[in-house]
């Protein structure tokens, strides 16, 4: 209330008045532009509520953390509802007659597809994707496959990746499907895209960890309930694509197939769809990623396969273990990512002219089939079905050997800069722990204020509305401590990651060379799963928040790193060259012209740098970073749904406040309209 | 030189009892909330801006009415934001006009229900748009033979007949290119092709050179006239470009917000405008090029009437201005054996000068 009178009583006086008249005619405008202003506006009208309930607030229930009075305690009913599912499982009709169904529809279809794959052995397997990778993707692409194939079974984990691929399989079908479907219906419908958009923009920026309690609710422990996770979590990017390609269809095309008399479906079918193909294939492409990511987080819940000896290799220590299954991931990543990539590159192209005609069209398809069916043929004959144990190679050793160097050498005690455990030390001791002290100090409604005049400044009174409600709801579930915690991990670790990703991303935009250099470990960087990158933290750093906070911070940084390159690259050359014209340095270019003008993909950057950290941090509980990640996974551990569940609403609501706090709308444009 | 092709004749009979290819009655088209309580009320009459201030309605075209005959080239000119663009998609209800009437050879357009109104693209009115509207992910070929692939035929006879169109436009050779691969004139006569391939009664361009270099558009609009010359399809084309428009149009249909302010010949619109705002758009238009001797010729004097060259009333004042320069003496209009008159040194200069109006009938 006060801030704004005196800022505009003040700021006339303290600024320079050389010239009197000039500055007398200054005052009113500036007052008028000082009140008029948004900002200014907006942050009076808190200031006012703040004055008014503050006091009301702080003589009812004073003190830091939420007041007790506030909380609702849910556990009761969250227990209640869980042992009547227990309960019932076996015997309501609503698992018998639905729930049922899906689960065993997807037990039988990744049965069918592991048996499958176990029935081409591993000859077959090996030949029939290279041969496929061929045929979509070409010869690099075809080679990677074979070499990536080849590296999962050197290190004995076929089986496991063997049961991987079964889970991914039928979880990306299902995915595509319904988030085709989905993205069919919002594509076509206008009321159907504004009741989708809110809820797929939300569910995308959610940690993937929140999803899994739910499921476990329904479907308990196992293969489908996994599968029907990764599917809620991988089917979103699909159905958002679909919708916005269909959508985005070029205006000027459809009008000239209307003109030409198609009928509805014609034009969906042959214009509508094939004009959005590359929106379909992204969206395709990114659905198997995150559900390869979601699928190795599953196997907490019992999903198998890769991701199981992840997470066991991980609450041991085991290093070594860890790698030799975390490596698979990453190849089926980088393989399944390069092949849908390549292959959405070809179809904007003609087709090639020339080769053999063999080489093209069903020939080819029928030469690959003909081939996988012989070599499989040739596999079994020749004995054994998975991976011939003698072609395997036990890395666990040298890594755990390598690892404990690790420890030996840099873990402590380098001279001058110290060793990781210094460092994880120092960060601990003066980022983490007084942020934590900080945010826990703070009264409830002092992070109630900040949350909503972040959210209001930066989008409208609805996100602010949003934000402050979400986050009140963490109170009222009585895991505000938790729940702080956990946020001063996220805002240091985006702190950190920002840090370097503007810097490195800056550079990166100004130097050509640092960015050829950086492309491809981005490119690489960006397909992995956030669950990897536990894995070498943990070599370094031990356990504890400060591994937590290094794979968020490495998993979010290529993100913000290419966000801010793109965005400051992209900056219109003609208004940096207009700046040079009139003799800008460097410094006075970056900070004058491409900065500012890089301004909404800057913002993107911090949206983005939010939610990845937030939800790697919550990850961080699978390596012992506490707070709502460790309840989640206690929960399920336990079968203590009531803290689980609690714990992953207080994630979702925490996502979603850090979104709305992080991302500008888009302010509507009258113009066009 | 520049108009290879002749106007034709303002009266060059006009075969009444034809029906008209279009014949477009009173039609609105008004967006905005509301729309259709627009026309015929009081605020029909209000300007644009009133009209949006008052309504929130836009009124893209107001109270139109004209024939298009068949055979003949039919321009519809106007600046951008003129409602030309929204009149020819109302031709074959891609917009669909808030009132008035539409036939088409005499069949009540408005009236169709979708699969007739589908028919009638398919078939009768095929378009050229401004941006070619092709297929990316399609050849040239299957571009060309999406209009029959729609109308059902099956893939060897509409690539056959794709292939004969390919070759009408002169585009032999880069079948299998993808439209992305060809240059905006290449792509255009993708788009052209595309409307030729269905065999349809009428043309309509809308604005189909614009997007194009000039020198290319110049190519694309001999194509246009060589096409014409050889099929005489009825065709309906809209440009902002009054050049163009003077070129292809047999007539010319002005229109300013909305409406008509002038329908004629390239002739008449040069040489008689309607009012103020088409003096201003044909200012610069070289006179003697558009206008022929009919209109800057005086009777014959009786010893004028055997002696000097002879010239047909079509002939340009350009044309006209030579012959006379070379014989040194007037010129006989002559339609038939029959000399309507004769055009002289004088007669010719006061239509370069812009003195043909009242002061030529004057003098």
């Amino acid at each position: 209330m006060s801030a704004t009178t005196t800022r505009s009583r003040t700021d006339p006086d303290t600024a320079p008045s050389a010239d009197n008249t000039a500055a007398a005619e200054a005052r009113p405008s500036l007052l008028r532009t000082l009140v008029s202003s948004p900002t200014v506006r907006k942050l009076a009208v808190l200031a006012v509520i703040a004055a008014v309930l503050i006091p009301l607030a702080h003589a009812k229930w004073a003190g830091a953390g939420w007041p007790h009075a506030l909380t609702v305690d849910v556990s009761g009913p969250l227990e209640k509802s869980s042992d009547w599912i227990l309960d019932n499982r076996d015997s309501h009709w609503i698992f018998l007659y639905f729930f049922g169904h899906i689960s065993q529809a997807i037990i039988t279809g990744v049965r069918v597809v592991y048996i499958a794959l176990l029935a081409l052995g591993w000859a077959g397997v090996t030949a029939g994707l290279t041969l496929l990778a061929w045929r979509v993707a070409g010869v690099r692409v075809a080679v990677t496959t074979l070499v990536s194939l080849a590296v999962c079974g050197v290190l004995g984990m076929w089986v496991p990746t063997m049961q991987t691929l079964a889970l991914m399989a039928v979880a990306v079908t299902a995915s595509v499907v319904i988030g085709g479907l989905l993205g069919l219906a919002g594509g076509l419908s206008e009321l159907a895209f504004r009741v989708l958009r809110p809820v797929l923009d939300t569910m995308q920026v959610l940690p993937a960890f929140a999803y899994l309690l739910p499921v476990v609710m329904i479907f308990g422990n196992g293969v489908p309930g996994a599968v029907l996770a990764t599917v809620i979590y991988a089917a979103p990017p699909m159905a958002r694509l679909t919708a916005l390609g269909l959508r985005g269809a070029d205006a000027g095309v459809l009008e000239a197939v209307a003109s030409l008399g198609a009928t509805w479906r014609q034009r969906l079918l042959s214009a509508r769809f094939p004009l959005a193909r590359k929106e379909l294939l992204l969206g395709i492409n990114q659905t198997i990623m995150m559900a390869l990511s979601m699928a190795v987080i599953a196997s907490v819940i019992g999903g198998g396969g890769l991701g199981d000896r992840v997470y066991q290799a991980l609450s041991s220590v085991d290093v070594g273990k860890a790698l030799a299954a975390g490596l698979p991931i990453v190849l089926l990543a980088v393989v399944m990512d390069r092949t849908i990539g390549v292959a959405g590159e070809r179809l904007g192209a003609p087709p090639a002219e020339g080769g053999s005609r063999l080489l093209r069209g069903w020939p080819a398809w029928a030469g690959v089939a003909v081939i996988t069916a012989v070599i499989t043929v040739a596999g079994r004959l020749s004995g054994s079905q998975t991976w011939p144990g003698g072609l395997t190679v036990a890395i666990e050793g040298p890594v755990n050997q390598f690892k404990e160097w690790i420890v030996d050498h840099i873990y402590t005690g380098v001279p001058v800069v110290g060793g990781t455990a210094e460092w994880a030390a120092n960060y601990l001791k003066w980022v983490l722990d007084p942020l934590r002290e900080g945010l826990q100090g703070i009264p409830w409604y002092g992070i109630l204020l900040i949350v909503a005049a972040l959210a209001w400044l930066i989008g409208t009174w609805a996100t602010a509305l949003t934000a402050t409600a979400a986050m009140a709801a963490i109170g009222v579930l009585g895991v505000w401590e938790p729940s702080m915690d956990t946020l001063s991990q996220v805002l240091a670790a985006v702190v950190v990651t920002l840090v370097l990703g503007f810097a490195i991303g800056i550079w990166a935009a100004r130097s050509a060379r640092l960015e050829r250099m950086l492309r491809p470990v981005l490119d690489v960087c960006q397909t992995m799963p956030q669950f990897v990158y536990l894995i070498p933290v943990v070599a370094l750093f031990d356990v504890g928040r400060a591994p937590a906070a290094a794979a968020a911070i490495v998993y979010a940084l290529p993100a913000v790193i290419r966000i801010t390159a793109q965005g400051i690259r992209n900056v219109d050359p003609s208004a940096l060259e207009s700046a040079r014209s009139l003799g800008a340095t460097q410094g006075q270019q970056l900070r004058q012209v491409q900065l500012p003008l890089a301004r909404p993909a800057l913002l993107l950057a911090v949206n983005q740098g939010v939610v990845l950290v937030l939800a790697v941090v919550v990850i961080g509980g699978l390596v012992g970073s506490g707070a709502l990640g460790y309840d989640v996974l206690f929960g399920l551990a336990q079968g203590d749904l009531a803290t689980g569940l609690v714990a992953g609403v207080a994630i979702v609501c925490l996502g979603l406040m850090l979104d709305r706090v992080t991302q500008p709308t888009a302010r509507r444009d009258r113009k066009g309209a | 030189m520049a108009t290879t092709l002749a106007p034709e004749t303002p009266d060059s009979p006009k075969t009444g009892d034809r029906t008209p290819v279009f014949s477009v009655r009173d039609m609105w088209k008004v967006f905005g909330p509301k729309a259709d309580r627009v026309p015929g009320s009081p605020d029909a009459e209000l300007s644009a801006a009133d009209l949006r201030a008052r309504t929130g309605c836009t009124a893209a075209v107001r109270d139109v009415s004209f024939d298009v005959e068949p055979g003949e080239v039919f321009v519809v000119m106007g600046l951008s934001g003129s409602g030309k663009s929204t009149l020819v998609r109302c031709l074959t209800r891609l917009i669909e006009p808030t009132s008035g009437t539409l036939k088409i050879d005499g069949e009540d357009v408005m009236a169709m229900d979708k699969a007739r109104l589908r028919d009638l693209r398919r078939h009768r009115a095929a378009m050229v748009f401004q941006h070619f509207g092709l297929l990316p992910h399609r050849s040239v070929l299957d571009n060309i033979a999406y209009g029959l692939e729609i109308q059902g035929m099956g893939k060897a006879e509409r690539r056959a007949k794709a292939a004969e169109m390919v070759e009408k436009v002169g585009l032999t050779g880069l079948e299998r290119r993808r439209p992305g691969q060809l240059s905006g004139g290449q792509q255009q006569r993708v788009g052209l092709a595309r409307a030729l391939a269905v065999d349809p009664e009428v043309l309509l361009f809308d604005e189909p050179f614009s997007a194009l270099d000039p020198l290319i558009r110049r190519d694309m609009q001999e194509e246009v006239i060589r096409l014409h010359h050889e099929e005489r399809r009825t065709m309906v084309f809209i440009t902002h470009d009054l050049s163009e428009a003077l070129r292809l149009g047999d007539r010319i249909m002005l229109m300013r917000d909305g409406g008509i302010v002038q329908i004629g010949t390239p002739e008449e619109i040069v040489g008689s405008p309607a009012d103020e705002y088409v003096r201003d758009f044909v200012r610069d238009v070289p006179r003697e090029q558009v206008l022929t001797v009919r209109r800057a010729m005086r009777p014959a004097k009786s010893d004028e009437e055997d002696g000097g060259p002879a010239l047909t009333p079509g002939t340009t004042v350009a044309d006209a201005i030579e012959a006379v320069a070379r014989s040194g003496g007037p010129a006989r209009v002559v339609d038939g054996g029959r000399c309507l008159g004769v055009v002289d040194h004088a007669c010719l200069l006061s239509v370069v000068a812009g003195l043909d109006g009242k002061e030529a009938a004057a003098a």
